[in-house]
């Protein structure tokens, strides 16, 4: 144990770049460490209690004592073994380019930070923490969530040397946990509106990802406010976080340059950096759009939008959903079409979270378009469906082949139908003018039978003799339709 | 199907035909559209220019078990000192030569097997019974696809697979013969195609017994069954299979279930075969792999023991006759002098064994197996059961006769000590035999060189009863292949560097301290979220252990290709999936075109998939063949201590900067990449090397920062906890700063500033000048 640590001591050192001696060990290899049950000393969170946050600020420089711990109420070496205690987590952050935009970035770092530790177990994210530590870390020293808030501080400046000024609270008193939770909730709702509002028009520049180039060479995700990365994991803030904080790494920013075409997101700056980071593989990107050069994917795109031609509707599939969609074909066989950095107009690989987005493949109709999707993604995304569209919206429980769907989508008027019916008429009459040269043909040829002339028309007469014709094998290829 | 057509004579206006014969060998009715690769069913040289780019890379490295040559009537012919054979061999190709032999051993089983199987299984359900690997698994055959250039639909479309493989078998076999092959270089890029001939032939065995016979098809909750020495019943009728072809052993369950009394007899199996006993019906049992044949045998508790191929001890049939079990022997792979009954009425095969007239015969047909077993298992057990006498007294009258000489323990492959065990024993402590009991691997060598005949390995039996009696864990059912969408699954987050790589545990079981350490490393790094896999007996042994929860880590860990679970694939056939995943993630992720397109998915997989096996106990030539194969598509292969004896390495040198030059696909340049993976084929000492290695050579040239951060601080943090310091080389990994894990960034930096460190780019990398992108 060691006796920097006093807990009744609101304050500790200031702490620098170099890594501090801690009671355990920190390292990203810790991260994923399980703490059952029998092996915790104490939690924090969970489910056993209602109260717990963790919460990211950024202030103004000079309202930031650098380094300052405080643990409010009583801290780890006072709990009963075995119990379950609220947490509340304030980081307050500062430094001249640490924009308010950063925080929502700088707080799902909690997470993996408090992982970091050893004998630390970090779950979930915002009002819904789980912290575990084990009776090994606890015996080892780890005693105080003062050692908690120093490791996080330091992670915080080792990895974001942006941050210049950090100060850590940790609450575990009942009533304070409870008395700052509507505070946390109002950041994070303004937070969420701010992301969910922010247009692509209203920013200066995009962002690329090309993470999975390492996988994919010719793969580049455009990530803009309105378009998250395929992957579900890198947002408009995120990437602009990890520009900032490593502007040699994988995602830099792309200039919009000028908009060549604001409905289905076409940017002459994007299709440049698509044009070279693709090496020439691509040379115009619709972010708006699935069927005029949609946006690639590398391989790990959450869910997929697929073209059904049979309703001329967009279904929806995700990753997990197991079993044939609607159409007959899996996620898997789908996703053949949709991977690799090649664009295949029809198949779009997509994040869940797209589908919120305002734009969400507006060239194509957006939701008016939406004929099919898993009752999971469906339940997760449902504030986002408009209203007029929601029961409209088949899933795996209503519909399970093309023609139950017509039949579904027909009974609750959905907007594709009233698309059918100009096409059926013009169907109808092109099928109409088939048939009739079906007929003609039918009468012709048995009149033409008899007679096979064709060939030797030209004067051609083919003489084969004690020929033997021997092949290993024949390939017979079906031509494409 | 053959077509034939014969015009003898026609006269029309357009021809005259007289005597024609159209001959049309297969048609093939093509729907796959994909393109076809340089490579289709390649032949011994096609892909020669491959291999020598890794054998110059990855020099092999001898060590030989034996420096004569005595494979003509010229010998034998001393090798040593740079001394030449009659024929003009030298040392290194020899030893070559002895690799590709035992390489061709290996691929000739498994083709063998696949074969019988195949045979068995069209015999059954018909050429056209479709391969289908479920719903989530579009890319059904990757090694298929990519080797023969044929997407496979139904069982027939197999067959040609196999000819292919047994043609290639036949002329590398050739190569091998006095007066061919010259060079060691030429003989190992032979033992590489036929580590690939292998793989290939495991994977048509595989998906066609998955198809047709129904096995789990990649359920990362395939059901957890029942394994160890302990889980049969003897209280019923145990019918015991012992081999790796699952055909006989499911008859057996076939005609129980079909007379109702499936579950009043015991079916379990030794080694692979029990694998894919489990996969048919989870109702079978698993004793173990093959380390407890010859123990479990003796116990005499199976009534009936049927024996396929491979793998299969040599004298067990007599061990088998010593206790009274009933032996039949079912392929043209292990006859053993046995008659053949297979034309035989049931009737009279059930007489003549269940008297003991014939205690031991050879059926050649798996459906009249499964019959005979179970009447011979219920006609003999009532009178066995009641006449089971102990002969452990016996036994512990025989080790009165030690007089210590130390020839046993000299003897063992494992150094156990047998002397100190069998020496207490004889002053009536039975513990120390009680504890080589959990290490000894039943080869029995002991017991063949003891001047007195101390049946060593029953006293040790006698000496573990009470924890043999409670050997009783669980085991998941091998799963089978990687789903499509698992791979996708954990494409982010290897690019994210949430997961660090993947480990594979295959092989035998000639561990040098047991099984435990085998568990020890699976444990960790599953406990680091590697993707841990498993396969053949080393999927057996990691279920071997309990934790203080009485937990297999089976039960522990998910069964999902994930960061932090561990999937059991199956039997030794199921190691294609292994490689099939790695295929996988080339086709998933980056569309590259399978087809008949080896070289530039080996090259892929070298360059940019994070996996490495381990096979801690390997032992069979079957193991020198799948690490060969592996190795071929990049793959890294470590091998425990015993691997040594395989006799060849193939290690890369950190010193010589020059062997790391990997192209830039995007410009082209030439730039160095760093020593990843550093080896293709290492022989690992001790566990602790095992496990560095292992996290040393998961590292790839394209590894993002973030994945190289995980990668490193992984490397580093086992290196400092099994050797207590930063390892000398982790600079030659770092190609920036952002490759540093956040963590220890200050104390690296100082050390790489002491060493002179520079930052390189991380390319976009390949061996292949093609596959250079040029912008138009």
């Amino acid at each position: 144990m060691s006796d920097s640590c006093d807990v009744f001591k609101e304050k500790t050192n200031i702490i620098g770049l170099e890594k501090p001696e801690f009671p355990v060990d920190v390292g990203e290899m810790y991260e994923g460490e399980r703490i059952r049950k029998p092996d915790m000393y104490v939690e924090f969170g969970g489910m056993n209690v209602e109260r717990k946050w963790e919460l990211v600020l950024t202030r103004p420089i000079e309202e930031i004592e650098d380094g300052k711990i405080t643990v409010i109420g009583p801290d780890i070496q006072e709990m009963n073994p075995g119990g379950s205690y609220p947490i509340g987590i304030l980081v307050e952050v500062a430094g001249e380019k640490v924009e308010k935009d950063l925080e929502g970035v700088l707080e799902r770092r909690i997470h993996y930070f408090t992982n970091y530790i050893e004998g630390v177990m970090h779950l979930n994210q915002r009002y819904d923490v789980w912290i575990r530590i084990s009776k090994r870390s606890y015996q080892k020293g780890l005693n105080s969530l003062v050692w908690i808030g120093k490791i996080l501080a330091w992670l915080y400046k080792s990895s974001f040397p942006v941050i210049e000024k950090i100060q850590i609270t940790i609450y575990t008193d009942k009533e304070k946990v409870e008395e700052l939770f509507p505070i946390a909730m109002e950041v994070w709702s303004k937070r969420d509106v701010r992301a969910r509002t922010l247009k692509d028009e209203e920013v200066n520049e995009f962002y690329a990802c090309v993470m999975c180039q390492s996988f994919a060479p010719s793969h580049i995700c455009v990530i803009t406010p309105n378009r998250i990365g395929s992957c579900g994991s890198i947002s408009w803030f995120d990437a602009r976080a990890a520009y900032n904080v490593d502007p040699k790494g994988p995602n830099f920013p792309i200039p919009k340059g000028e908009c060549i075409d604001p409905i289905k997101g076409v940017y002459e700056g994007i299709n440049k950096v698509a044009h070279e980071k693709s090496l020439g593989a691509i040379k115009s990107i619709s972010l708006y759009s699935m069927f005029d050069n949609p946006h690639t994917s590398c391989g790990c795109f959450e869910g997929i939008a697929f073209y059904i031609p049979e309703v001329d509707g967009i279904g929806i599939v995700h990753r997990d959903y197991k079993g044939s969609t609607v159409n007959g074909l899996t996620f898997s066989s789908m996703a053949g079409h949709t991977s690799g950095g090649t664009q295949n107009p029809g198949f779009n690989g997509i994040a869940i979270e797209y589908l919120r987005s305002p734009k969400f493949l507006q060239a194509d109709g957006g939701w008016e378009r939406v004929v099919w999707m898993p009752s999971q993604i469906k339940e997760r995304v449902k504030d986002s469906i408009p209203e007029h569209l929601r029961d409209k919206i088949a899933t795996e429980v209503e519909c399970k082949s093309i023609g139950e769907l017509k039949e579904f989508l027909k009974s609750k008027q959905h907007p594709v139908v009233s698309q059918w019916k100009v096409e059926e008429v013009v169907k109808a009459e092109e099928e109409v003018e088939e048939e009739v040269e079906e007929k003609v043909q039918e009468a012709v040829l048995p009149a033409q039978a008899p007679t096979i002339e064709i060939p030797g028309q030209g004067g051609i007469r083919i003489i084969l003799k004690n020929v033997k014709i021997t092949a290993e094998k024949v390939i017979i290829k079906r031509e494409k339709k | 199907m053959a077509t034939k057509l014969s015009i003898n004579e026609l006269k029309s206006s357009f021809a005259n035909i007289k005597g024609l014969e159209l001959l049309i060998g297969k048609i093939i009715e093509e729907e796959w559209d994909e393109i076809v690769g340089p490579t289709p069913y390649p032949s011994i040289i096609d892909l020669r220019a491959w291999d020598h780019r890794l054998l110059n890379r990855y020099e092999p490295f001898y060590s030989p078990l034996c420096d004569m040559c005595c494979l003509c009537t010229f010998g034998k012919c001393d090798l040593t000192k740079g001394k030449k054979g009659s024929c003009g061999i030298d040392i290194k190709s020899q030893q070559g030569k002895i690799v590709l032999i035992a390489c061709l051993m290996g691929a000739a089983c498994h083709a063998t097997h696949a074969r019988h199987l195949l045979d068995y299984l069209i015999k059954r359900k018909g050429r056209d019974y479709p391969i289908h690997l479920g719903e989530e698994i579009d890319l059904e055959a990757p090694l298929t696809r990519l080797v023969a250039g044929i997407k496979p639909k139904k069982l027939g479309d197999l067959e040609e697979v196999l000819d292919y493989i047994e043609k290639q078998i036949t002329h590398l076999l050739s190569a091998t013969a006095t007066g061919q092959e010259a060079n060691y270089i030429d003989f190992e890029s032979k033992a590489l195609h036929a580590g690939m001939i292998d793989n290939l032939a495991l994977e048509v065995a595989d998906i066609a017994q998955i198809s047709a016979l129904r096995f789990p098809k990649g359920d990362p909750e395939a059901p957890l069954v029942d394994l160890g020495m302990g889980v049969v019943d003897k209280s019923k009728p145990v019918i015991l299979c012992i081999g790796h072809n699952v055909a006989p052993g499911s008859e057996i369950i076939n005609y129980l279930e079909k007379e109702g009394i499936y579950g009043s007899v015991e079916v379990a199996g030794i080694c692979c075969t029990a694998h894919d006993l489990t996969r048919y019906s989870t109702g079978a049992k698993i004793v173990g792999p093959l380390s407890r044949q010859l123990i479990f045998v003796r116990s005499g508790v199976a009534d009936v023991m049927v024996l396929d191929e491979e793998c299969i001890r040599t004298d067990i049939i007599e061990e088998a006759k010593k206790v009274g079990t009933r032996v039949i022997v079912t392929t043209d792979q292990l006859c053993a002098n046995l008659p053949d009954m297979t034309k035989s009425p049931v009737d009279l095969i059930v007489k003549e064994i269940a008297s003991g007239n014939t205690p031991a015969v050879f059926i050649n047909n798996p459906a009249k197996v499964g019959e005979v077993a179970v009447k011979v298992a219920l006609e003999i057990a009532p009178s066995r059961r009641a006449s089971t006498i102990s002969e452990e007294k016996e036994i512990l009258n025989a080790v009165l006769r030690c007089r210590a000489c130390g020839r046993c323990r000299r003897n063992c492959p494992a150094d156990l000590p047998i002397d100190d065990a069998v020496s207490a024993a004889r002053d009536k402590n039975l513990d120390l035999l009680a504890q080589i009991y959990d290490r000894c691997l039943n080869c029995a060598r002991c017991e063949s060189d003891c001047p007195e005949h101390i049946p060593i390995v029953s006293a040790i039996r006698v000496a573990a009863m009470e924890k043999i009696r409670n050997e009783k864990y669980k085991v998941r059912s091998g799963r089978g292949p990687i789903k499509d969408t698992e791979i996708r699954n954990v494409g982010r987050s290897i690019v994210m560097g949430e997961i660090p790589g993947v480990i594979a545990f295959v092989g035998c079981a000639n561990y040098p301290n047991g099984n435990k350490e085998l568990v020890e490393m699976a444990d960790e790094f599953a406990k680091r979220r590697y993707i841990v896999l498993a396969s053949g007996c080393s999927a057996m042994d990691i279920a071997r252990y309990k934790d203080e929860d009485g937990q297999t880590l089976y039960e522990k860990y998910a069964g999902d290709f994930d960061a932090g679970c561990i999937v059991n694939t199956g039997s030794c056939v199921s190691n294609a999936h292994i490689m099939g995943a790695a295929v996988k993630i080339a086709n998933i992720f980056a569309k590259r075109k399978l087809r008949g397109n080896f070289e530039e998915i080996a090259d892929y997989i070298l360059n940019r998939i994070g996996a490495v096996a381990i096979a801690w106990g390997a032992q069979h030539q079957k193991a020198a063949a799948i690490a060969t194969g592996a190795n071929r598509l990049g793959i890294p292969v470590i091998l425990g201590p015993q691997g040594a004896k395989f006799r060849r390495a193939f290690l890369g040198r950190q010193d010589k900067k020059e062997k790391w030059m990997v192209y830039n696909a995007r410009t082209g340049e030439k730039v160095y990449a760093g020593p990843a993976p550093e080896h293709l084929l290492y022989v690992a000492e001790t566990k602790e090397e095992a496990m560095v290695t292992a996290a040393r050579l998961v590292m790839r040239p394209n590894d993002t920062s973030k994945g190289r951060m995980i990668k490193l601080s992984h490397y580093i943090d086992l290196h400092q906890k099994l050797y207590g310091m930063i390892p000398d080389d982790f600079h030659l990994f770092v190609r920036n700063e952002s490759d540093l894990p956040i963590t220890m960034k200050d104390q690296l930096l100082k050390i790489l500033k002491e060493r002179k460190w520079e930052p390189v780019e991380i390319p976009d990398p390949t061996l292949l000048e093609r596959q250079i992108v040029r912008m138009e």
